[in-house]
């Protein structure tokens, strides 16, 4: 009698059995359940959300078109910070129709480069041609209205008069509220129609999965708020030989703070797999519930969570925080030394455990 | 006792033996690499791999190898695909074999980011088949030059293969007995989750015990197979599982091409009459004739001379170092996986699920300012990856930044790093002191003091 001529069908039957026994463990994690959850109580609302409140803001410069007042500026105004804040909870979602696609980066890039630039839009203020579509992306998008509705101007007078006095100046936001409108119309239509499915069908970890796609992006949201709304800055940069607070995020509406604390609640969200009106779902802390090792990280990941919290708390909200990195604020030295301990769980802990490709090129597993 | 002498005799490597199985391994390799250099144009990665980064890693003592420009890149990879095809065709073969080698281990040496045992096995191969006849039967060069024509080969041409692959199946095999592969079955409790979505069987990876199954099972396997292999009795079934066994590693993990290399190669275990009846079979649905296989024995390689000898030398010092030169981490302190003190070139593979954050900072140290560096500013997401747990390729970068900074304008920049790495699902921890400079540490072969344990 010769083993192997057993062992080898054994094994081969063995693995044939295991195939239809349906009697495995219960404790188990559903990744379907977690991109459902992603999908309808976080991705989709923030999208609609956020086009809703960008027709809002369409509106608000139609009227103000029509009767170019202080008031109506007022209006306006505060219709971009509406919208621009639910921006916060939208902006960490750049894969599938948000996506790269041939020349057209991510959402993100199109929509929300900052800071805009003054010089480039002043020329093509003064030219009255503009392209909303090229690789100028500091020229478009939330930031670029931002500076024509707040920075083109030191007051409300000195706008409304150049909204008044210059004719590019109306056709300029017009024609930049409209593709803003368009990209996020564009998004939120796929987003309700078919790549639903195809997100929340597409339930593996390989590179190019949904699971690894959201990810990816979470961990670049999360570094862009430091990196980005903070560090730079902060002159955090090899090679800045200064702060340079004219960099923040909103600078001229001056809501850089607020929009870092929405943002930061957005990537908690996230996290706990929670909606924006706090109803609690299926995120990664269910998911590494249910993983090797993950009990610990979900310890460290909210101790963090909870530092980083409190030192964003202890900013004072006025003045803004431009004027704080001007001024010195150790506090914000502290805030961003908890964003930089917090990189780690995020970044690399989280997709180890969960065994996330997050790059598409053949590896060894070292 | 005489037998044995005569086993790994001179005279026993010499021996002739049928060519078929030689040709059927030139075809494989040649159409395994042009398959990989199609694919590699195909998706983008010459330009992702080699033009894109602006800083490319290098391997210890060939640092001199460097990128060329785009045009250059493209050129070697197109040569490269051509030299396969003549490979395959057994057409210009010793220098087709030859380019395919020097080509193929260049990509490789431009960037160590995408270091893959596999791909070593491939430089290997490729550089073993120089050394061979392969091209003396079922090629265009045997139907232009029927003088070198030949049913035969000397029995080395093929033994060199088995052996290569059995130290890679053996390796592979032995460095699986540790104690987080097979008590803890890390870190396959990580990936074999991870793959649920898998058809049919994705359902029983949520289950405990899959991969425990999977571990000991893939250890035994690795360090067996062999042996089934060459045991004709066993053979077919064995390679059975080599099929099975390669499938599933290649649906479950992102290996590319590694599955249908180890599946090719392995035909070398097969008799020759094995592949004299595939080749038979094959030449008739091209000819619609047999090949007169008449048996001629052959002066194939006149044992003295003096190329005769080089490449005996040659292929003993190269196995010398293929069975001893893995065995070098035993002269380092600390835990292989942790410090990768003599992990490469060892069969090594998917031993591990391990990644970093590595965060750098630069000062000058003239201002004393200090800033943090924006690693995607200078590397692609696979490099960046890869460097921020493997501490020769932190150094690397380290050097790299001093050198960028200085160019920038900063006063003898000092670069330090904070890098967290988790190893096998364990909370990270830092891989060394972050005050420390990196930039006035040399990599070498001592050991690296610097890097602190991970106990």
């Amino acid at each position: 009698m010769r083993p192997f001529q057993f062992l080898l069908p054994a094994l081969l039957l063995l693995f044939a059995c295991c195939d239809t026994n349906k009697n495995g463990p219960t404790d188990t994690f559903d990744r379907g359940a977690m991109l459902q959850n992603f999908a309808d109580n976080l991705i989709r609302p923030a999208y609609n959300e956020l086009l809703d409140k960008i027709l809002v803001f369409d509106d608000a410069v139609s009227t103000f078109h029509a009767t170019p007042s202080i008031e109506n500026l007022n209006a306006m105004q505060t219709a971009w910070q509406e919208a621009y804040f639910q921006w916060q909870f939208a902006n960490a979602y750049n894969f599938g129709p948000a996506g790269e696609a041939g020349l057209q980066k991510g959402l993100i890039e199109e929509i929300g480069t900052f800071p805009a630039s003054a010089a480039k839009l002043e020329a093509n203020l003064g030219s009255g041609i503009w392209n909303v579509t090229d690789f100028n992306r500091d020229t478009r998008g939330f930031p670029a209205i931002e500076y024509l509705i707040f920075g083109s101007g030191a007051t409300h007078e000195d706008i409304v008069t150049a909204f008044l006095n210059n004719q590019h100046h109306k056709a300029y936001l017009t024609a930049l509220s409209e593709n803003l409108a368009d990209r996020v119309e564009t998004v939120v239509n796929a987003w309700n129609g078919a790549y639903y499915t195809e997100f929340t069908n597409n339930k593996g970890t390989d590179a190019g999965s949904s699971t690894s796609q959201f990810y990816n992006e979470f961990v670049r949201s999360f570094e862009s708020a430091k990196n980005f709304k903070l560090g730079l800055p902060l002159g955090k940069r090899p090679g800045q030989i200064q702060a340079e607070p004219q960099l923040v995020e909103a600078w001229y509406s001056g809501k850089s703070l607020e929009c870092l604390r929405l943002h930061l609640t957005a990537i908690e969200n996230i996290w706990y797999g929670r909606s924006k009106s706090g109803q609690d779902g299926i995120g990664f802390r269910e998911y590494l519930e249910k993983v090797e090792g993950g009990p610990a990280l979900i310890i460290s990941t909210e101790t963090q969570l909870a530092a980083l919290r409190t030192a964003l708390a202890a900013v004072s909200d006025s003045p803004a925080l431009s004027v704080q990195i001007t001024n010195v604020n150790p506090q914000l030295e502290s805030l961003y030394t908890e964003f930089q301990k917090m990189t780690r769980y995020f970044k690399s802990d989280l997709s180890s455990l969960l065994g996330i490709a997050i790059t598409f090129s053949s590896g060894d597993g070292d | 006792m005489k037998k044995i002498q005569f086993l790994f005799s001179r005279q026993w490597l010499d021996a002739p033996v049928g060519i078929t199985p030689l040709v059927t391994l030139r075809v494989v390799l040649g159409a395994m690499l042009l398959f990989s250099t199609l694919r590699f144009m195909v998706l983008g990665w010459v330009a992702d791999h080699y033009i894109y980064p602006k800083f490319h890693f290098t391997y210890y003592g060939f640092e001199w190898v460097s990128e060329l420009p785009p045009s250059g890149m493209y050129a070697v990879h197109i040569l490269l695909a051509i030299s396969s095809l003549c490979v395959i065709l057994g057409c210009l073969y010793r220098i087709a074999a030859v380019l395919q080698f020097v080509l193929f281990t260049y990509t490789e040496l431009v960037d160590l980011t995408y270091y893959l045992n596999h791909y070593y096995f491939v430089s290997i191969a490729t550089g073993l088949l120089i050394l061979v006849p392969a091209n003396r039967a079922f090629s265009l060069d045997a139907w232009q030059k029927p003088e070198i024509k030949s049913i035969q080969t000397p029995r080395w041409s093929i033994l060199i293969f088995q052996v290569q692959l059995a130290i890679i199946y053996f390796y592979a095999g032995l460095w699986k007995i540790n104690y987080d592969w097979l008590v803890l079955a890390l870190p396959l409790k990580i990936w074999i989750p991870a793959n649920d979505q898998l058809p049919l069987i994705g359902r029983l990876f949520q289950t405990d015990w899959i991969p425990y199954l999977f571990s000991w099972f893939g250890m035994l396997y690795d360090v067996t197979i062999v042996f089934w292999l060459s045991w004709q009795r066993t053979r077919l079934w064995a390679y059975g599982t080599v099929i099975l066994f390669h499938t599933l590693t290649g649906l479950m993990f992102q290996i590319g091409v590694f599955p249908l290399v180890m599946i090719g190669a392995t035909l070398i275990f097969f008799s020759e009459e094995w592949h004299t009846r595939l080749w038979n079979r094959l030449w008739k649905m091209i000819r619609s004739r047999r090949l007169v296989a008449r048996p001629r024995p052959l002066e194939i390689m006149p044992v003295q001379t003096v190329t005769h000898r080089l490449i005996f030398a040659a292929l003993a010092l190269h196995f010398t170092f293929q069975l001893l030169f893995p065995w070098r981490y035993l002269l380092y302190p600390g835990n292989i996986f942790w410090t990768e003190e003599g992990y490469r070139f060892c069969w090594r593979v998917m031993l591990m699920e391990k990644a970093g954050t590595a965060t750098f900072f630069v000062k000058d140290e003239k201002t004393g300012r200090e800033g943090e560096v924006l690693n995607g500013e200078f590397l692609n997401p696979h490099q960046e990856k890869q460097m921020a747990m493997q501490p020769d390729m932190i150094l690397q970068y380290a050097h790299f930044l001093k050198k960028h900074y200085q160019r920038q304008g900063l006063q003898n920049p000092s670069v330090r790093a904070e890098i967290y790495v988790t190893l096998n699902a364990r909370p990270s921890r830092l891989l060394f002191d972050p005050a420390l400079d990196l930039s006035n540490i040399e990599d070498g072969w001592k050991t690296k003091t610097w890097i602190w344990s991970d106990k």
